[in-house]
């Protein structure tokens, strides 16, 4: 029963978003394309904090750099945002490698310290309008959006589906990365980092791309998010957008369905309970205390044991 | 058999003022069962971390099969085929025992960083025969049937078992076991014993730390004995029952007691 739920669980999913935009208003609609897109970056943690096990806390500095690659090439050179893309990828992949270069031999807390001195450099770099390009704390607006040719009356409903295109790739990616030497690489360096070299594996080569990889998904949801709003600014990428990305991969657990979970509750939830503003982030304060505390390995946590079946049956 | 020699000279490792090991020489030949014993803090765990590249070794040589590998890093020294157990087991304890083997297969497999993200045929197949690699070790070790367990759920004993399985995944020239009968029981180590000697029959030269003077005596062919990091003795295990300063360093110098 489980397994059939589990074997049915990403159509079903996907099923269900695909349909989601009718019953929603323009404010929802907005809602539900954030969430979708902050899971693709909640993913991207995974892929460094969850999967390998660094404690990165500057991922949403990959995504601002994605974002202010798309921006800056839409609204200065005027590309159309869909050939942004590559290069919003590319971007903040080779900054993820330079990045992590230096820093990837640094244990556990220092590496968190250093990455959380990227994230604050780059901040202040966007908001003091580096060559004049990034546009000051204002950040950039009245970028042109995606539109699908021939449906342009359905030009509301277009940011949402692109989102859910980005999150239907990156979980294409999740599927590969998980049945490939790659994907278990890091697997391994997050188990015991000494026993993973002593079976030949280069450490350092595999958490370097973890970095990569993260990054570079991380900066094609920030394309996917300056399509949303067509603008960006500085804080959206701030250090504490990364909190809140390292915590929903904490609270929810390194899977999918925990980082989507983690997803609902930490930005679906705040938007339900509106009314209760201020109190609001108390209680998530509190739930995150005893998420950790009860299930300190996420409310959903990873699973392993995936082995094909083919050669199960036989043993 | 490739015909490897893996031979140490001088070697020093220093932490600080304390000289771990002092000036060791041994001369491991290929298809051998070496065994390196001492007491307790002698330095052997030492003299295999320096060999398989865990700890940078100041001073001396050591070569493999002629080629110099004192300061190459573990993953470089597992290519040559230089691969090693833990004294105390360190498996991957969340993941299932198939995949702990698998991760043997690490450096065997052909693909590259980018099949993580995108598959090709030429991956998928690799991914197969790897697995079917993986299972035909389990079989040889007699683990499939806890192929789906989570290893660090299962006894000691397999655990041992596995760490053993994951390292002959690798294909190795040269297996290096530390201390692998802690912790057994008799049935376990007889076991052990006979699969050691299974290991060798594929060609494969064995070297050993070893506390379990039966098991040592058993199954080694040539000895050395170092206490306090110097290397005190070497020979066939009949020579070294003999020895008078390895009795001395084992059961303590008749002066002692006085």
């Amino acid at each position: 029963m489980m397994k059939k739920l589990q074997q049915l669980g990403y159509p079903l999913f996907f099923i269900v978003m695909a349909l989601l935009p009718v019953g929603l208003n323009d404010r929802w609609l907005a809602i539900a394309t954030t969430f979708i897109i902050f899971t693709i970056v909640a993913l991207s943690q995974d892929v460094v904090l969850g999967k390998a096990g660094m404690f990165n806390m500057g991922q949403a500095l990959f995504f601002g750099m994605g974002a202010y690659t798309s921006a800056i090439l839409n609204a200065h050179f005027g590309w159309p945002l869909l050939a942004t893309l590559p290069v919003a990828i590319l971007i903040p992949s080779i900054f993820g490698i330079l990045l992590a270069g230096p820093i990837i031999h640094l244990r556990g807390d220092y590496l968190l310290v250093a990455t959380i001195g990227f994230n604050i450099v780059f901040v202040q770099v966007l908001e003091n309008n580096l060559g004049g390009l990034t546009g000051g704390p204002n950040g950039i607006f009245g970028l042109q959006m995606l539109t699908i040719p021939g449906l342009a009356f359905l030009q509301n409903f277009t940011p949402y589906y692109i989102a859910l295109i980005a999150l239907l790739l990156t979980l294409l990616i999740f599927r590969n990365l998980e049945t490939s030497k790659a994907g278990r690489a890091l697997h391994y360096l997050r188990e015991d980092d000494l026993a993973a070299g002593s079976i030949g594996i280069n450490t350092r080569v595999y958490k370097i791309f973890s970095f990569g990889l993260g990054a570079g998904i991380a900066g094609m949801a920030g394309t996917v998010y300056a399509n949303q709003y067509s603008a960006v600014s500085p804080e959206a990428f701030n250090f504490i957008q990364s909190v809140l990305f390292f915590t929903i991969v904490l609270v929810g657990g390194s899977s999918v369905p925990g980082i989507i979970l983690g997803v609902f509750v930490m930005f679906i939830l705040p938007e339900i309970f509106r009314e209760f503003a201020t109190w609001r982030y108390f209680i998530f304060g509190f739930a995150m205390i005893f998420a950790m505390i009860l299930r300190p390995r996420g409310l959903w946590p990873a699973k392993f044991g995936r082995i094909p079946k083919a050669f199960l049956e036989k043993g | 058999m490739d015909g490897r020699d893996l031979i140490l000279t001088n070697v020093t490792k220093r932490f600080g003022g304390l000289v771990a090991v002092d000036d060791l020489s041994l001369h491991v030949r290929p298809g051998q069962i070496y065994g390196l014993i001492g007491p307790n803090g002698a330095g052997k765990t030492t003299a295999f971390n320096c060999i398989t590249g865990i700890h940078a070794c100041e001073e001396g040589s050591i070569t493999w099969g002629g080629e110099e590998i004192r300061l190459l890093p573990p993953h470089k020294i597992v290519q040559r085929g230089i691969v090693r157990t833990f004294q105390t087991i360190r498996l991957f304890s969340q993941m299932s025992v198939a995949e702990n083997v698998m991760s043997g297969r690490h450096i065997k497999s052909m693909q590259k960083w980018w099949h993580g993200i995108i598959h090709t045929p030429a991956s998928k197949r690799d991914e197969k025969d790897n697995w079917r690699a993986v299972f035909d070790i389990l079989e040889f070790f007699d683990l499939e049937k806890y192929a789906a367990y989570i290893v660090g759920a299962l006894p000691y004993g397999i655990q041992r078992r596995v760490e053993m399985a994951r390292a002959m995944a690798i294909d190795p020239t040269l297996l290096i076991l530390d201390e692998p009968a802690a912790g057994l029981n008799d049935n376990e180590t007889l076991a052990l014993i006979e699969t050691i000697y299974r290991i060798r029959e594929r060609g494969i030269t064995v070297l050993l730390i070893e506390h379990d003077m039966d098991l040592v005596m058993e199954v080694t062919e040539y000895l050395t004995v170092i206490n306090f990091g110097k290397k005190i003795a070497q020979g066939t295990p009949e020579e070294i029952q003999k020895n008078p300063a390895v009795i001395e360093a084992y059961l303590g110098s008749e002066d002692d007691d006085f």
